[in-house]
């Protein structure tokens, strides 16, 4: 039954594998048959005189020697080897080795199992060569990542470069604002009454306009900069609405527009900064007036929904094409830029309101069928429940009585158009154009009230504000600030000074004469 | 991060000089095993891992910063801060011959001696210098070692495959030698391999011993010999071995050899 077992010489000579002995320098002693025919060599061709390692390609005995050579010293063993061995006519054959290293007395004696894989280093190849791609793919990726990142950063720089160009810019024309608006309404008290009223009526609008756009992009800056701070009230929606309307009665008339107005009764009392939200329905209804050809129609309705104000202007106007709503309260979105530029304006608008609204927690939405079918624009707040609308007190135009007035202005334009108008309250106005000579004339002025500007080219108006409260009479006189910058934080360096007042430039001299009293 | 963590530095021995001892490419200092004894009783030795291989903190392999051999000089010169006391004799095999070279030339006063086995400063044949290989012979060693990904990572457990003949190293079976990160090994190696520091040779005074064996394919005659002619302050030793590593498979010549420098050199 059972085959007796092949002969041990046999088993040597024609194994699966290449058998190969070899001493500790690598030269071989014996190698089998199986070896000889692999590589094409006849017998005896091998050993005593040729090294295992001359067998091998030039790369694989550069790895024999510094990987395998001290491992077999170390451990005695190697392991799963891949190497190429050359044939007698130079094919490439890839085999897998193991080596053990036996001892003999003092003699160590390596044994070799080759076995051929070309199939096995065909397939780790593909697999070596799958892998250094996905590994190109993962390099390519991360640099374009790298590259993305790199351009988001420019891109927020550049962001960041245009809010403070245009802070800086909004601050830059309020300046020359300043004289202009005093000026005119010197003008206008010296010859109110003569026959070029219309001249000044014309100036007056359009320095309003102006300083309407100038304040417009000042805010929209502040909100891009996160620089917007509310002056938070209960305020009752409907009386800030109709009074909005009120205002634009004339741009409506101009326009021969219709405008309905449908308020609900009960007050509607938000939590807010009226004049912010009244800042808001002034451009959605200048807004509607100026996207709805004349003699268009507009409704406006306040009313109670779910909790929230609900604010709608409705026109029947260009209206707005589908592609485009969404993109209405993006700064500087304008329809139709490049074709008609009649209607104006920066683009500015929309942006803010969206800007106040979300301060307020509420939100705006466009609506419109489409070209030439109108837009509705709705604006919802949170209501307040339960806090009543804040009594309205409207203060009495009380006139000053005569008063001595230093104004403080290095712009000589803008000092003198200020004095002025005060003169024409009946004030008595000295002027100084610095720190140095306010605070002498002020010695003996003994000014009732004094104006200052705040960027003197000696020292600054705060500084100034301290020297004047100095003075003997200085506790007595009242001091206002006059600034380009009209923030919180401007406003609570003056009163730290010792300011009583402070007044945002261009000044309304209607609001100065109200602090004159 | 502690630079004896780092390289996985170990200090033995007691003397008035010390040994540091530096592996070449492919292993660990584990290969320094049986040459140390011979010097343990008279020396303070410091053997150590190069930064990627063996047991030093793979994450310091800066791939950057180990672009070239001068990062392992400066690793060098920590090593012998912290550890050293007395003279300095720097022993390193292959590739770390030329580091530690490199570190006499940058600080030459911190060496007494430098010890080089099998040392080459340039691999690649140009014009009438004979390194012994070419690019391509450099670049099918980098395919061999891909080809060995595994076998290089994994030094299986000899236990698995059969106990090895070896009685003397049983206790530490359960450890294994030169068990290097295969993707660090291969950049290693084209840094080694690609390097070529020949026009440093001259700078380096602190004497040296070139010990070459007859017969290595690594390092070959001819190129010990170059470096004995650049080499200011530098005498040849030949030993009678085949192969890389004469520490390993020559020991006592090889500390023989390394006594009979340090006799003339230490007076």
């Amino acid at each position: 039954m059972n085959a007796p077992p092949p002969a041990a010489d046999a088993l040597y000579e024609h194994a699966a594998c290449g058998l190969v002995a070899t001493d500790a320098d690598g030269l071989i002693l014996h190698a089998n048959g199986t070896l000889h025919a692999w590589l094409g060599m006849e017998a005896g061709a091998l050993a005593g005189k040729v090294r295992f390692c001359d067998l091998m390609s030039v790369g694989a005995r550069l790895f024999h020697h510094t990987r395998c050579a001290p491992l077999l010293q170390l451990e005695g063993t190697v392991y799963e080897v891949q190497l190429d061995l050359l044939a007698a006519d130079a094919r490439r054959i890839p085999v897998l080795v193991n080596i053990v290293r036996r001892r003999d007395g003092d003699t160590a004696i390596d044994h070799w199992a080759v076995f051929r894989s070309s199939q096995r280093h065909a397939y780790e190849h593909a697999l070596l060569d799958a892998r250094k791609v996905a590994e190109e793919a993962l390099e390519a990726s991360r640099a374009a990542d790298l590259q993305l990142q790199a351009l988001n950063l420019q891109l927020t720089a550049a962001d960041r470069r245009k809010d403070e160009f245009l802070a800086t810019l909004s601050h830059e024309l309020r300046n020359p604002l300043a004289p202009m608006r005093s000026a005119l309404d010197v003008l206008r008290l010296k010859h109110g009454n003569i026959g070029d009223e219309r001249l000044l009526q014309a100036f007056d609008r359009q320095l309003r306009h102006l300083t309407r756009l100038v304040d417009d992009l000042m805010d929209v800056s502040r909100i891009t900069q996160n620089r917007m701070q509310l002056r938070r009230t209960p305020v009752d929606l409907a009386p800030l609405v109709r009074s909005a309307v009120q205002d634009m009665a004339a741009t409506m008339a101009a326009a021969r527009h219709t405008l309905r107005l449908a308020v609900q009764d009960t007050p509607l009392v938000v939590d807010g900064d009226a004049t912010r939200l009244a800042q808001v329905v002034i451009n959605l209804l200048a807004n509607a007036a100026k996207y709805t050809p004349d003699g268009g129609r507009i409704d406006v309705e306040l009313a109670c929904e779910d909790g929230h104000a609900e604010l709608r202007v409705r026109d029947n106007g260009i209206g707005i094409p589908a592609d485009a709503l969404g993109a209405v309260f993006n700064l500087f979105a304008q329809l139709e830029p490049a074709l008609d530029r009649a209607r104006g304006g920066l683009g500015i608008g929309l942006a803010l309101a969206r800007g106040i609204v979300d301060l307020h927690g509420g939100e705006i939405l466009v609506d419109s069928a489409g070209p030439g079918l109108g837009s509705e624009f709705t604006l919802r707040l949170p209501l307040v429940a339960g806090c009543a609308a804040r009594e309205e007190t409207v203060a009495p135009a009380a006139l000053a009585a005569p008063l001595r007035v230093l104004v403080v202005d290095d712009s000589l334009d803008t000092a003198e158009t200020m004095a002025l108008a005060l003169e024409l309250f009946g004030c008595e106005t000295r002027m100084a154009h610095t720190a140095t000579a306010a605070l002498e004339l002020a010695a003996e002025f003994a000014p009732h009230v004094a104006l200052l500007d705040i960027g003197l080219p000696d020292y600054n108006g705060y500084e100034l504000a301290r020297r004047l409260r100095a003075l003997p009479a200085g506790l007595d006189t009242t001091l206002i600030a006059a600034t380009g910058w009209g923030q919180d934080k401007d406003r609570t360096l003056a009163l730290d000074a010792g300011f009583d007042h402070h007044l945002t430039k261009p000044i309304d001299v209607e609001q100065l004469r109200l602090l004159l009293r | 991060m502690s630079v004896l963590i780092r390289n996985n530095v170990h200090v033995a021995g007691e003397g008035a000089a010390t040994m540091v001892f530096a592996h070449g490419f492919g292993c660990d200092q584990t290969m320094w095993r049986f040459l140390t004894p011979a010097f343990q009783g008279r020396f303070r030795t410091i053997i150590y891992d190069l930064v990627g291989s063996g047991g030093s903190t793979l994450a310091a392999y800066d791939r950057t910063r180990y672009a070239s051999l001068h990062a392992h000089a400066e690793d060098l010169l920590e090593i012998i801060d912290e550890c050293a006391t007395g003279p300095v004799i720097f022993v390193g095999h292959s590739v770390s011959a030329m580091i530690g070279m490199l570190a006499t030339i940058a600080a030459p006063k911190r060496f007494a001696a430098q010890v080089m086995i099998g040392p080459s400063p340039c691999y690649i044949n140009d014009g009438d210098y004979v390194g012994g290989f070419s690019r391509g012979d450099i670049r099918e060693l980098l395919d061999t070692m891909d080809d060995n990904f595994i076998a290089w990572s994994q030094q299986l457990a000899p236990a698995i495959m059969g106990a090895p003949n070896r009685p003397d190293l049983r206790e530490e079976l359960t450890t294994s030698f030169c068990r290097n990160d295969p993707e660090i090994a291969r950049h290693f190696a084209g840094v080694t391999f690609l390097s070529d520091h020949r026009d440093d040779v001259p700078k380096s005074t602190v004497p040296a011993l070139i010990l070459q064996c007859t017969d290595d394919l690594i390092a070959p005659r001819t190129v010990g010999e170059w470096l004995h002619r650049h080499l200011p302050s530098s005498s040849l030793a030949l030993i009678e071995n085949v192969g890389h590593c004469p520490h390993m498979s020559a020991p006592s010549a090889s500390s023989r050899a390394i006594d009979v420098f340090l006799a003339q050199t230490l007076r």
